[in-house]
This record gives structure tokens, sequence and C-alpha cells, in this order.
């Protein structure tokens, strides 16, 4: 047999668009020697390299688990459609980077749960490494299917495929799911026995196997999920970090060779947000916040810029501006690099006028766009969405961007969302044109010759599960486009750009997101008829996915548009990610009376319940959490 | 400090496009904690500049680039370090220093030197090749086709082709070959393959292997490599 890597560089990469997706060797990536380990596994990204190599979560599991003398992890990314093509003429299974073995080599498949639209790609990511896609298809020969992330906190729909899901933050538990299986492989001479390994498994807080649990439907509505095998938890609870100071985080990520989306060094600073969105799935999932030293944030930045090279750190979070220390932290690091031209992003900043104090810092060195989340068009849904923002914030913020001399300002807004009207929709269009106008009289006061440029980024309302709007129903698609057009017939004027997420493409989020176990079938039918890359316009083929539904007697919209009861069992019911159930319908019920909740961190416990369910807190660097206070030293 | 470095660009190495070579290159200083220097403005970028770019796919023996530094260094200090901290498929060859910023890289290099490997549909003997070469060689022109922003327009290669030679190995025809490069034109290898093939006297197919082995400088008869002058 030929070098599958000669074969692979020499015929096959030459020939398809951007082969450094496929090369692996990489800077600081690790290939360590197959035989001088006892568990070899892999991590998969359903979607493309640039895509998967931009992800933060993939980079810390990667190098936690090669930092252990007795396994390896490599990676593995869906391939793109030349690529595929490639392999499949030739007959070559989908391979890992850094061996160039085929993925069925590898004892466990990890495979990453990051949005549900790339849910096809992970069925095809499968067939291309000619493993069977249902787990009750696959023996003890195959590698275990393994699956975590956020979308592993409903994964009732990916049931069928998967023999066990990881709940919760992955670092905290990867190493004893390895522990365990390399124990049992050891003890049967390099086999496994699957029933026995995943009993073992289930033991594991945090752990969930499906097969060992059984949706029962009464006249089609889920009555309860059964545990089936004696001595398997009833809930699953939520693995968690409980101190960012003391949880791994790799200081030599690896440095792709080609321009990825996040192309910088990620530096995590905080885990968690307690804004309390009520529509916001991550700000739920991941609390309690716990924040990084910045003391200790400082010295990862530097160690990091020495081994990456990068020029530019992006300081990551679900909201960096809230970071307590944000100041100091930025002050430390702006002085020390300013002179190698190191520049540092700011990803995800809060709408008032302290986010943009921090923004006009870090533009010493590089300047770069300015993005805000208002959400919605009016106080009111605002207020019902829990999202703390006011006009007034939007007001000043922008007036200060524009002052500072950035011209170019995009907007996030969301349609569709409970209580929403249309005059919420104006609401939206008053904002667009008050920042506009105001931007032109700013720039015009200070001689600009320049037109200000506002983008209005719209997406539509999913329901997710986990949330205070898990009950909630989505607008109706036809209801979703209407407003779309209504929104773009009244933003008429060539210095905003108004742009919207594909409805169809919102509808088929919404029922993968509260989907149960049915959904399986419907996502294999949806795959054999060639749907892929759902998240690609080019690939996105809403007529093949409403063939799929039709040919299984499903209907889409019911499963979107559908209104549940407090009292109904939801499709995870039985996972438990620490917030209450009772807490979250307490928060719909508030978002109806249009009452706001406070953020903990500044006000009193809300109690939520993660703090008193899982014996986790708070952990703030400033104990008042407080980062508009002023500055103080922290080397 | 002005250097002048020439590398290698091996296996993964040929798949990166220019671009990706730059912040390669900007990376690997930086990790070699070189203090490169920048250009002025709201966009700074580090003052390095290549030789003529390489094509993606070919691989290449000789690479050269010059970049400033803020602060002097000994040269072994500086290759050592470097060499420790570049990605696999690039390798650091050599470093000199440049007293002046002389011609830049691209108005000096106007030749490249290609090896270019490409499979034989029909088996076709030494002799044979040797006299088929000389024969081509022997023309006053060799047109052919390239494609412009006006159209497609015929353009004549023979005195842009210094030297061809070939070999068989197994059942490849292995060619080497220098040709122009740089300000004054560029001679693509596949072009002067293209121009074997046209004849119908030698039957190849796809799949050729381009690799460069270095980039010079030719003043008539005398050929330099960018670290001798």
């Amino acid at each position: 047999m030929r070098n599958m890597r000669t074969v692979l560089e020499n015929e096959i990469l030459p020939r398809v668009v951007k082969p450094l997706r496929y090369v692996g060797t990489e800077y600081n990536s690790v290939k360590k020697d197959w035989d001088s380990v006892k568990l070899r596994t892999l991590f998969a990204f359903p979607d493309l390299y640039e895509v998967g190599m931009s992800h933060l979560g993939l980079r810390i599991l990667y190098h936690l688990v090669n930092e252990q003398p007795e396994y390896l992890m490599e990676r593995v990314f869906s391939p793109w459609t030349d690529m595929e093509q490639a392999l499949r003429e030739q007959n070559i299974r989908l391979f890992s980077l850094e061996s160039y073995r085929p993925i069925t080599d590898f004892d466990c498949i990890g495979i990453t749960l990051q949005y549900e639209m790339s849910y096809t790609n992970i069925l095809n990511l499968l067939d291309l490494g000619k493993i069977p896609l249902r787990a009750s298809e696959r023996d003890d020969t195959y590698p275990l299917i393994m699956g975590g992330g956020p979308c592993a906190y409903n994964p009732e729909p990916l049931a069928d495929f998967f023999d066990f899901f990881v709940i919760g933050e992955g670092e905290e538990v990867i190493l004893e799911v390895y522990e365990i299986i390399s124990h049992h492989r050891e003890k049967r001479q390099g086999q496994q026995d699957k029933k026995i390994l995943l009993k073992e498994l289930s033991k594991i807080n945090g752990v969930y196997v499906p097969a060992f649990y059984e949706p029962v439907y009464d006249n089609g509505t889920l009555s309860e999920i059964r545990a089936r095998e004696n001595g398997v938890p009833a809930r699953i609870i939520k693995r968690v970090v409980r101190d960012l100071d003391k949880a791994y985080f790799p200081l030599k990520p690896i440095v792709p060779y080609t321009e990825v989306v996040h192309d910088r060094i990620m530096l995590e600073v905080l885990r968690g947000c307690t804004r309390g969105c009520r529509f916001c799935q991550a700000g739920m999932l991941y609390r309690p916040v716990r924040e990084r030293s910045a003391k200790l944030l400082a010295k990862q930045a530097e160690e990091l810029i020495t081994a990456t090279g990068y020029n530019e750190v992006s300081l990551t979070s679900l909201s960096t501006s809230d970071y307590s220390c944000i100041k100091p932290l930025l002050k430390v690091m702006l002085d020390k690099h300013e002179k190698d031209k190191i520049g540092i992003s700011l990803p995800s900043l809060r709408v008032d006028a302290f986010s943009l104090e921090l923004a006009k810092e870090v533009q010493r060195v590089r300047k770069t766009g300015l993005t805000f989340a208002p959400e919605a068009g009016t106080q009111r849904l605002r207020d019902v969405i829990n999202k703390g923002v006011t006009e007034e914030n939007l007001m000043e913020v922008t007036t200060a961007a524009f002052e500072a001399g950035w011209n170019q300002i995009k907007l996030y807004f969301m349609i569709g969302l409970p209580t929403e009207t249309f005059a919420d929709l104006d609401g939206i269009v008053e904002l667009a044109y008050k920042v506009l106008h105001n931007g032109v009289r700013i720039l015009r006061e200070n001689g600009k010759t320049r037109q200000p440029k506002i983008t209005i980024s719209v997406s539509s309302f999913v329901p997710k599960a986990h949330t205070p709007f898990q009950w909630e129903r989505q607008d109706d698609i036809g209801l979703l486009q209407e407003k779309q057009q209504y929104l773009k017939e009244k933003i008429r004027d060539r210095r905003i750009n108004y742009n919207y997420h594909d409805a169809e493409l919102s509808l088929l989020e919404a029922v993968f997101a509260r989907g149960d176990r049915r959904l399986g079938s419907l996502l294999q039918k949806a795959w054999e008829k060639g749907c892929k890359f759902d998240s690609w316009t080019e690939h996105f083929h809403y007529d093949v996915w409403q063939e799929a539904f039709q040919e299984l007697n499903m209907d889409a919209h019911y499963l979107a548009n559908i209104t549940t009861a407090y009292e109904s069992v939801l499709p995870w019911e039985h996972l438990d990610m620490g917030v209450t159930k009772e807490y979250l319908w307490q928060e719909r019920e508030k978002a109806y009376q249009t009452a706001i909740t406070g953020d903990c961190r500044f006000n009193e416990c809300s109690l939520c319940g993660v703090c008193q369910d899982l014996d986790v807190s708070l952990v703030l660097e400033r104990k008042d959490g407080n980062a508009n206070a002023g500055t103080h030293e922290i080397l | 400090m002005l250097v002048r470095m020439k590398y290698s660009k091996t296996s993964a190495g040929r798949f990166m496009s220019h671009l990706d070579l730059l912040r390669t290159i900007e990376r690997i200083f930086r990790r070699a904690g070189l203090p490169l220097a920048f250009s002025e403005g709201y966009n700074p970028h580090p003052k390095i500049s290549f030789g003529s770019a390489l094509a993606v796919g070919v691989t290449s023996d000789g690479e050269y680039l010059d970049v400033e530094l803020r602060e002097e260094a000994p040269l072994e200090l500086l290759e050592s370090k470097l060499k420790e901290v570049s990605p696999s498929g690039i390798r650091i060859i050599e470093l000199i220093q440049l007293d002046k910023r002389e011609q830049s890289l691209t108005a000096q290099i106007n030749m490249s030197g290609y090896i270019v490997k490409v499979p034989l549909a029909q088996e076709i003997t030494a002799d044979k090749l040797e006299q088929f070469i000389s024969s081509v060689m022997a023309q006053p022109s060799l047109c052919i086709a390239r494609e412009g922003k006006k159209g497609i327009r015929q353009v004549d290669i023979r005195k842009g082709i210094y030297r061809l030679e070939g070999k068989i190995e197994c059942d490849e025809m292995v060619l080497f070959m220098e040709v122009l490069t740089g300000s004054e034109g560029n001679v693509r290898p596949e072009e002067v393959v293209e121009i074997l093939r046209k004849t119908g006297e030698i039957q190849l197919r796809e799949g050729m292997q381009i690799h460069r082995t270095g980039l010079f400088v030719k003043n008539d008869a005398i050929i330099k490599t960018p670290l001798e002058i």
C-alpha cells in the first residue's frame, strides 16, 4: 500500500481548493507516537477547517489531552465538497490530520455540537469514515462516538447516532471519560465490550448514554423519559469548572498555515454571563460567572504571543466589557505589547459608554469595526427579553464612537420575539435612523466628509432549550418573512445596510433546537437526499428538507410553532444544567409582565439554582464586580 | 538592521499562498523574539519584502526575502532562533546582513531554475528526448497563448528560456530549465512543457510536479544567487 500522505499530497491536494485545510503539521500541532499511548482519540468538528480551528473548545481539549502521556488526540474536519468527491472517487476513508489514518483507527471520536445546522455534516463525516450512522448498527469494533458542546444540552435529535454525550464543560470531565475507556480496553487486550463500557461511562457525572433511556409517548406527546437500564441516574447533571484560574488553558495553541475565521490568539477572560437575556441559551448554560485573574491573564497573554507569533489577542467571553478588571488588564497588555504592534480585540461589547472607552483604548494599535446588540427596537420589548439596554445607552455609545472617529457601526436585532408587534419593528427603523442622523451631524461638525455607514443585521428568534423562552413558539415562517420585508421597505437609505437571516434556516434551527428523538430519522432522510453544509447558503436546500418532512409525514411548522405548557415534558427534561425549571418559568412569566431581573453580580441573588444545586459560586476579580469603578493596580 | 534570508518551501509549505506565507514569516520572526520594524500608519505592517512569488503547489529550495529589524543581532543567533520556530514546510537556509538598502529583491532577481517532472503517456528514449529538445530550442521563436485582461494574446518566450535539458526517469520526463523571471517578464515552467506538448512529438499525461531550484541574478553569462551579489 502506498503511503497515504504521499498519495494525498501529490495526487489529491493539488487538485482541491485550499489544500492547507487538510495537511495538518501546523506549528504547535501534536503528532504523538501511535504505539506509545494507551488510548487514541479524535476530535471531529463537523464543519470546515477554517471554522473549526476558530473554536476555542477544540484547542482547549486538544492540548489538554495531548499533554497526557497516555493519550493522544488528533483532529478531523468536514472536507469541502471537492475533497469529499476526491475521497469518494478514490475510495479513501476520511482521515485524521496528524497521522493521516482513517478515522476508524481511533478508539473514541468526540464530535462537537456547536450549532444545529451542522447535524447533517455529522452524518456525512461518519459516512466518509465508513462508520455506520446509528449507534445500534455499530458493533464492538467501531470507535465510540461521543458528543459534547452547547447542543448536547438537548441531544435528543442526535440520540440514535451517538454512543454517549458529555453534558457541561468538557475540560472538567474528558480525562475521566478517557480513563474509563482506556482501563476498560486494557483489561480486554485492547478490545471493548460496548454495552459494558457504556454502563461504566454512565457512572461518570455528566455522561449521558441515550440508549439507556427511552422516551415514552402518549398519543404522540412525550409523557416521560424513562431509564430502561438499572443503575443509571434519573437526571444527568452538567459538569462545571469551579475556578477558571485552575482550569487548563492551552499556552501553545496551533497556528494554522492559512487564514481561519478567528485568526488570532483567543484568551478567555471569563466564562458565563448573568445579564439574563431571556432568549439566550449561552447565558443560561454557562452559569455562574467565573472570571480569570487579571494577573494570570496578563501572563498568559505574554506566553501565548511568544508561542504563536500572532499579532492580535482577542479577549474572549460572552461579554468582555463585563470583566471586572478589564481596564487595568488592557492597560498592562497595551503598555507591554504596543511596541511590537500587537493589537487587542474585544469581540463582545455591551451597549454603553464604558464599552466605548475600552474600544478607544484598544484602537491605539489597530482600528476595528464596532458592533452592538440592542436586540429589540423598543424599550418595552427590550424589557420583555431582559436586555438591560436603553435607547440612551445606544445613543451615548454611538455618539462617542462617531466623535472618536468611527464611521461604521453594526447593530444586531432579533425579530419574532415573544409579544413582538409591528410597533417594535418600527422601533428598529427609528433607532437605525436616529443613529444615522446623529452620526451625520457629528461627522459634519467634526469636519469629516465621510458619511456614516450603519449596518442593521436582523436574525429571527429561535426558541432554545434551557431558556425562559423554551416554551415559546417561533413565528410562522410567513410572518417572519413579512416582517423582514416590512423592515426592508422602511429602511431606505443607502447609508444603512440592512441584512437578515434566511427564515427557512431559522425554522429548521427551531425544529432541531427543541426536537426530540423522532427527529433522528428526519435528519438521516435529509442527509440521504444530499443535505450537508446547511449553514452555507450555497448548500442549503430547503426544498429538499421539505421533501424529507413530507416523506416522513412530519410537519416542520407544527414543531417550530408550538407553544408548550409548564406541565409538558420537554425532551431535555432529564438533563440538568443547574438553572431550575421553576426559575426559567418565573422568568418567562416576568417577560409577559414586562418586568426585568437584575444581574446577580450587582444585585441580590436571583436564585436561578446554579450555585445552590451545583455547589459553585460567582468568581469575580473585583468583589463588587463593577468594572466602571476606578482603576486599581493588578501587577 | 537589514537581513536577507534564503529559505525553502516543501511539503505543506508549497500549498501556502503568498498571503499565507507573509503572515507565517511575520509569525516566525515574532516567535523568535526578533523586533520587526514596521511601516507607519493606521495598519502597521512589518517591513518584509519578497523575491519572486511562488505559485501555489510549487516546491522550492531557494526563496528569498529581505526584512528590517529594529535592533542589531549576530547573524548566527538570528539563524538559530528562526530555525527553532519555523513550521514544517518552511526551512530557513541562510542569512546575510545587507549594509544598506540597495535594489529590492524583485528588481535584482531575473532568472529562476526549475526541475519539472511530467508523467509520460508513451515511452521515449533518452537520445530521442535530447534530439527533440535541441530541435525545439533551435527554433527562433516559441509562441504560447497567454490570457490577459484584453483577452488571449500570443507571446514569444524563446528568448526567456536560457537552458532546457531533459532526461527520463522511470515513466517520467524530468526537465531542467532556467528561465526569465522578474520585472522584465516571466516564463512559467508549465508554458515550457506546453511548448513541448504542442509539437505532438511527445505524449504527456496530466499531473506534473514543479520544483524551483532557486532564484538568480543573471548578468550575461555570470549567474549569482541573491546572497552573492
